[in-house]
């Protein structure tokens, strides 16, 4: 799941940068000559530049390569389901809510008003997907639901008094 | 450092002016705190406040906070930057006067007329609230805002012309001449100064595309048969907000250059590479707010890929060069710890550690399923709440150390740890309901997402008091002003 590898990969470089501050804050009561401290670490710094600098970029090279706003590769004769999805205060107008496992959703999502999120969320609670529902323009969000169940539909742009009322429901069957 | 640098420039009416700045800061971040308190205590299903006060809370403060901080890093950088450059005191009181006008207008606006659009007032919410407020509260708000920027663009607009004046143009300022080989590193300008430059050209811009923003909302809450591009208004919001808000630590780090250095004993100078990182800070602050639009595919996909690629990069300047800086000037230093360094050195560290959530987030993929969760706000408590806004306790107590003869107590101590502790699990815990996919900017929540903001407002209650021990010894500053003889300056640091 993105979330769990986020938060783990989250923690891990926390937890270094926190090593790295309190190391050098217990460090600093002896006092040294800054001469040697500049000469040494100065070099250090350019393996350290070195490799954040390689993090980054296989990072992104790594997770640019499939983004979400792609339309996947559908199979010969498959056609994907479209499902015309309008937000307005405060609600979901869905062309249709049952969907079967395996089968490729697209969902088109606007807005009548103002500025809405569509989010779906699993049974448990876990955000899978989500697009910025606008007035006027049309987002799409492709899907292929993998486990059958009720999920919800959630806000994720603040768009009024309701924004946390505003939940819709769709079903997946086998 | 350099001897034409006027350390003893000791203007009384000035380090009022800067202290009025640093109070008003500091009393609006401890009130808004109780708010976030509030809060989370509806969140956690402690509370149970009706949904048009808790989004009025979270309105103010937002609101509060960004402008309470920002006010008082625009009176700190005025402060430093003020010791190079000649800059008009009658516009830094102007900007003050223009802030109090500005914050009573959102208070009325928010609590007498209901307005609750979230600080991001995202078109064409202000004039379709579903009848949750009226035309007037949006027109306070807006306009109140409208005063804020006014205010805002006033000072920078000052800044701008006086170190164009000393240093030639605004590039000189970010030292391209020194880096296109026509001047020595050794004559390029301070630390203070490159950082004002930098902050000075990415807040006009800012405020720029806010002004319009806040306009095209203000002629449509008056009028809404003039509508515009919903996108477009997007785009210009978080030019606004993400750069605006961005710019309080690039005008508060100025303190910890300044100090750090001092309190360690050690020079910390401008190197070329300082000089290209601060210039890639203006270019980056400057694009990469389309990392707010990710879950937007509507927009041209370039853009987007860029938010995701410039925001990695934008953590470089940081990581490699200014708190790599802060390390090596702080080990095996033997450097004094007192309050005002203590803090210096806590802001560089919340700095550096919200950069990791913010990367994280920055990634398209992941994005996808943590845009406009509590992730978000995890990230940003973090760096303004552990980052910024301790910048600026740290000059508070760093004023009150050279301009008076007040002491740091073992309250202060007690009031650190406190705070460092307390702000700290705040952003954790907004972390945590992101992981588990909490979205932001909800009234209340389920039950499994109650816990972290359930401990949140218990964390929250020491950040308070964290914050009221500090300004409370700022208070106590205030009252004993020009206490310490400007001679007595440089011997109380070494
Ligand atoms: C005691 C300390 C604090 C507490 C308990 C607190 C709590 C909160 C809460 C509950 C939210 C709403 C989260 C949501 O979207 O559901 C929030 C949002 C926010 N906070 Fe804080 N906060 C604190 C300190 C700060 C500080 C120091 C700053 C910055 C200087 C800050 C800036 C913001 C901003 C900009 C927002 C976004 C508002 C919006 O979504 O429109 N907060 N805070
Ligand atoms: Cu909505
Ligand atoms: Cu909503």
């Amino acid at each position: 799941m993105v979330q769990t590898v986020a938060w783990i990969t989250s923690l891990v470089f926390m937890s270094l940068i926190v090593i790295v501050f309190f190391a050098v804050a217990v460090k600093s009561k002896e006092r040294r000559d800054y001469e040697p401290i500049k000469k040494k670490w100065y070099k250090a710094r350019k393996f350290y530049a070195t490799t954040v600098i390689t993090i980054l970029v296989v990072a992104a090279l790594g997770t640019l390569r499939q983004l979400p706003y792609d339309q996947p590769v559908y199979g010969e004769a498959v056609e994907p389901t479209i499902v015309d999805v309008k937000a307005l205060q405060f609600g979901w107008d869905m062309s249709q809510t049952e969907f079967k496992v395996g089968e490729p959703v697209e969902f088109h999502v606007t807005s009548q008003d103002v500025t809405h999120g569509f989010g779906i969320y699993n049974e448990d609670k876990t955000l899978i997907a989500q697009t910025q529902a606008m007035p006027e323009y049309t987002n799409v969000v492709y899907i292929t639901f993998d486990e059958p169940g009720t999920y919800e539909i959630l806000c994720m742009e603040y768009c009024g008094l309701a924004h946390h009322l505003m939940i819709g429901e769709i079903t997946v069957t086998e | 450092m350099s001897k034409d640098i006027a350390y003893h420039y000791e203007d009384k009416s000035r380090n009022k002016l800067v202290a009025a700045y640093l109070l008003t800061g500091g009393l609006v971040i401890g009130l808004m705190m109780v708010f976030g308190i509030l809060m989370l205590l509806n969140q956690g299903g402690i509370l149970n406040l009706s949904p048009a006060t808790f989004y009025q809370f979270l309105t103010i403060h937002g609101t509060g906070m960004i402008g309470a901080a920002a006010l008082a890093a625009a009176g700190l950088m005025w402060y430093f930057l003020g010791q190079y450059v000649q800059l008009s005191k009658k516009i830094f009181v102007w900007n003050l006067v223009l802030f109090i006008i500005a914050v009573v207008m959102v208070i009325v606006g928010i609590f007498s007329f209901e307005y609750a659009s979230a600080w991001t007032f995202l078109y064409p919410l202000p004039a379709l609230s579903a009848n949750a407020w009226g035309t007037i509260g949006a027109l306070l708000y807006l306009v109140g805002m409208l005063v804020l920027g006014t205010g805002f663009l006033l000072l920078y607009i000052d800044t701008g012309r006086a170190i164009i004046r000393k240093y030639g143009s605004l590039t000189k300022g970010l030292g391209w001449d020194i880096l296109f080989g026509k001047k020595d590193v050794k004559d390029a300008p301070p630390k203070a100064v490159i950082a004002s430059t930098m902050v000075t050209i990415v807040n006009t811009t800012a405020i720029i595309a806010g002004a319009i923003v806040l306009i095209m909302n203000i002629i449509n809450v008056i009028n809404p048969s003039f509508t515009f591009d919903p996108l477009l208004a997007k785009n210009l919001t978080y030019a606004f907000g993400h750069v605006f808000a961005n710019a309080i630590i690039y005008m508060a780090v100025i303190v910890v250059y300044e100090l750090l250095p001092k309190y360690a004993n050690r020079p910390w100078g401008v190197s070329k590479l300082f000089l290209v990182a601060w210039t890639c800070s203006t270019i980056f602050t400057l694009v990469i707010y389309t990392h707010h639009m990710l879950m937007d595919p509507v927009m041209p996909r370039w853009m987007l890929i860029m938010g995701q690629v410039l925001s990695y990069a934008n953590g470089l300047p940081v990581l490699v060069v200014t708190a790599y800086g802060a390390l090596m000037v702080v080990y095996k230093s033997g450097i004094k710890w007192d309050m005002a360094s203590r803090l210096a050195y806590l802001s560089m560290f919340g700095w550096v550690i919200g950069v990791v959530p913010a990367i994280i987030d920055a990634t398209i993929v992941v994005n996808h399923v943590m845009h406009n969760t509590k992730w978000v706000p995890g990230h940003f408590h973090m760096y303004m709440g552990v980052g910024a806004v301790v910048m600026l306790f740290s000059f508070m107590y760093y004023l009150a150390k050279v301009d008076s003869d007040v002491q740091d107590t073992m309250l202060d101590k007690i009031g650190f740890f406190c705070y460092a502790i307390a702000m700290f699990s705040i952003s954790i815990q907004f972390l945590v309901s992101g992981a588990i996919s909490t979205p932001r900017r909800w009234a209340t929540h389920f039950p499994e997402w109650m816990g972290p903001a359930q401990f949140g407002a218990i964390a929250g209650v020491f950040a308070v008091i964290g914050t009221l021990i500090f300004v409370i010894h700022f208070i106590r500053y205030m009252k004993n002003r020009g206490t310490a003889g400007s001679d007595m300056y440089e011997k109380k640091l070494a």
